[in-house]
């Protein structure tokens, strides 16, 4: 596996679930406007 | 070679060319998992009706958790760092993952004790040895911006928790057709819990695999290109010398940031732990209800969430700019206009309040992930991760006496539900104290005197043990 498809699958598999955390949240804060 | 064996830091230095962009994100795997423990608020109320236990008594689960990540950071930390950083995330993995197995079986069972020996225990232990695991590796790829690559990490333990809510709601949703977690009344069944448990140990193991093989120590002559150490000297309290984990403990440096930790967290947790109720007692009429719905405090919450995980990273990185002295000056000093902000003028606006609270909660995160950057300027990049782990004591410490103080002075002026703005003034204003010893603590930082360095391996006398060395 090349660095550039290691690099993209590392960063993928914490950033999407970090960003699917990011939208819950967002969607729940906007509860308080 | 055997599992073991292929775990050895020997064995995970990297090779040539090996990009050290691939190292915060198996770090960030690991600490996305045990942050977690940030989310356990998602099932407590299916846990007091399934154990028929009081909210004291579960609350414990998460306390024990807290106190062994402490301890277990305290005692492994040396352990850590003779054995690098894949052998720890290796063994935290398990820990962690078996510590939700185990409480799954404590669920199942109807048997809470074997939920405080399983998350609380076992966990907890997986939580410290995590935690710790990939500080000093970070610190040693990236010399030349250790307060961005450590935030980085630590960021993820905030954003675990970001993650773990609304996945755990879904999930047990899945589990129990009768839960929605969209009514703030429903609560879940104890085998959809338990199910959840299961899950999330098997979850998290895997993710956490990817860290332990992709986690890789820089060789010992490795620095980035373009980065020259002799800049490092020109930075007040940066050391290029080191001191062991033995040495740190006897340095007055170590006990001050140690005060310094301890205040900013427990000032932190005082806003953190009550932060649902407190914006709606804020905002209460003389008539007992309150403008801001239980809706809207529970998006205040989330907002809290954001603000931590960013104060992580951006203050942390701000840091390697200002230096980590002034950072902390910073943390401490404006944290304590922002909670006399929030005693005198907090209540007369929902923004003005939610915008005091977010600079203090991005102070509280950017406090943690800034520390061990610290103490890599004062004590050298040796055994940092040792020495966070002694360090983390300070949390420990801290997780206790703040929701203690906030507790204490609620509990005095009145029942929960009916609590006014007026009821948590003494409460802030001690926070303002906390933090003010914390500032003092700060101001008096300075190099750590020679005597406490390591020697180079030339100086030291013939036939002395690596114990003796410490000391020398």
């Amino acid at each position: 596996m090349t660095t550039q498809v290691r690099l993209v699958f590392g960063w993928a598999l914490v950033g999407i679930p970090l960003l699917y955390g990011l939208w819950e949240t967002i969607a729940k804060a906007k509860n308080l406007f | 070679m055997s599992l073991l064996t292929a775990l050895d830091r020997k064995h995970t230095i990297a090779p040539e060319g090996y990009s050290r962009w691939l190292i915060p994100p198996a770090a960030l795997a690991v600490h996305l998992c045990i942050g977690q423990v940030y989310a356990t608020s998602v099932y407590k109320n299916s846990f007091v009706k399934h154990f028929d236990a009081s909210q004291t008594s579960i609350g414990i689960i998460f306390s024990i958790a807290i106190v062994m990540l402490g301890l277990s950071a305290a005692v492994g930390g040396t352990w850590v760092e003779a054995n690098g950083p894949r052998k720890a995330m290796f063994v935290s993995a398990c820990f962690w993952s078996s510590g939700f197995l185990v409480g799954a079986l404590g669920i199942g069972t109807k048997q809470l004790w074997l939920v405080y020996l399983g998350y609380g225990v076992i966990g907890g232990i997986g939580l410290g040895i995590g935690y710790i695991s990939p500080v000093s590796t970070l610190i040693k790829w990236f010399p030349d911006r250790p307060g961005m690559a450590t935030g980085l990490a630590i960021m993820g333990f905030g954003g675990g928790a970001l993650i773990a809510s609304p996945l755990s709601q879904q999930l047990m949703s899945w589990y129990d057709p009768d839960y929605n977690p969209s009514v703030a009344s429903s609560v879940p069944s104890g085998s959809a819990v338990a199910m959840l448990f299961v899950t999330l140990g098997i979850i998290y193991f895997v993710v956490m695999m990817y860290g332990v093989f992709n986690i890789k120590v820089p060789p010992e002559d490795w620095r980035p290109e373009g980065f020259d150490p002799a800049t490092l000297k020109s930075k007040t309290l940066v050391t290029t010398n080191n001191v062991s984990a033995g040495n740190a403990i006897k340095t007055p440096q170590f006990y001050f940031l140690w005060l310094v930790l301890f205040c900013n967290v427990t000032a932190g947790i005082g806003i953190l732990e009550q932060s649902s109720p407190m914006i709606q007692d804020f905002f209460r009429s003389d008539g007992g209800v309150s403008t801001v719905t239980v809706a809207a405090a529970g998006g205040f919450v989330g907002i809290l969430s954001l603000a931590n995980m960013a104060g992580r990273f951006v203050w942390s990185s701000t840091s390697d700019y200002i230096g980590r002295k002034p950072m902390y000056m910073i943390y401490l000093g404006v944290g304590i206009l922002a909670y006399l902000g929030l005693a005198t003028i907090g209540h007369n606006a929902t923004w003005v309040f939610v915008l005091l609270a977010m600079l203090i909660i991005s102070f509280y995160g950017g406090g943690f992930a800034t520390v061990p950057a610290y103490l890599r300027d004062l004590f050298g990049g040796f055994q940092v991760g040792a020495i966070h782990g002694r360090l983390l004591t300070a949390w420990s410490a801290a997780g206790v006496a703040g929701p203690l103080i906030i507790n204490g002075f609620l509990d005095a002026k009145g029942t929960p539900g009916k609590l006014t703005v007026d009821a948590y003034r003494p409460a802030l204003y001690t926070m303002i104290a906390i933090l003010a010893v914390g500032f003092i603590a700060n101001l008096l930082i300075r190099p750590v005197a020679s005597r406490f360095w390591e020697r180079a391996a030339d100086e030291v006398p013939a036939g002395t043990t690596p114990t003796e060395r410490e000391t020398v």
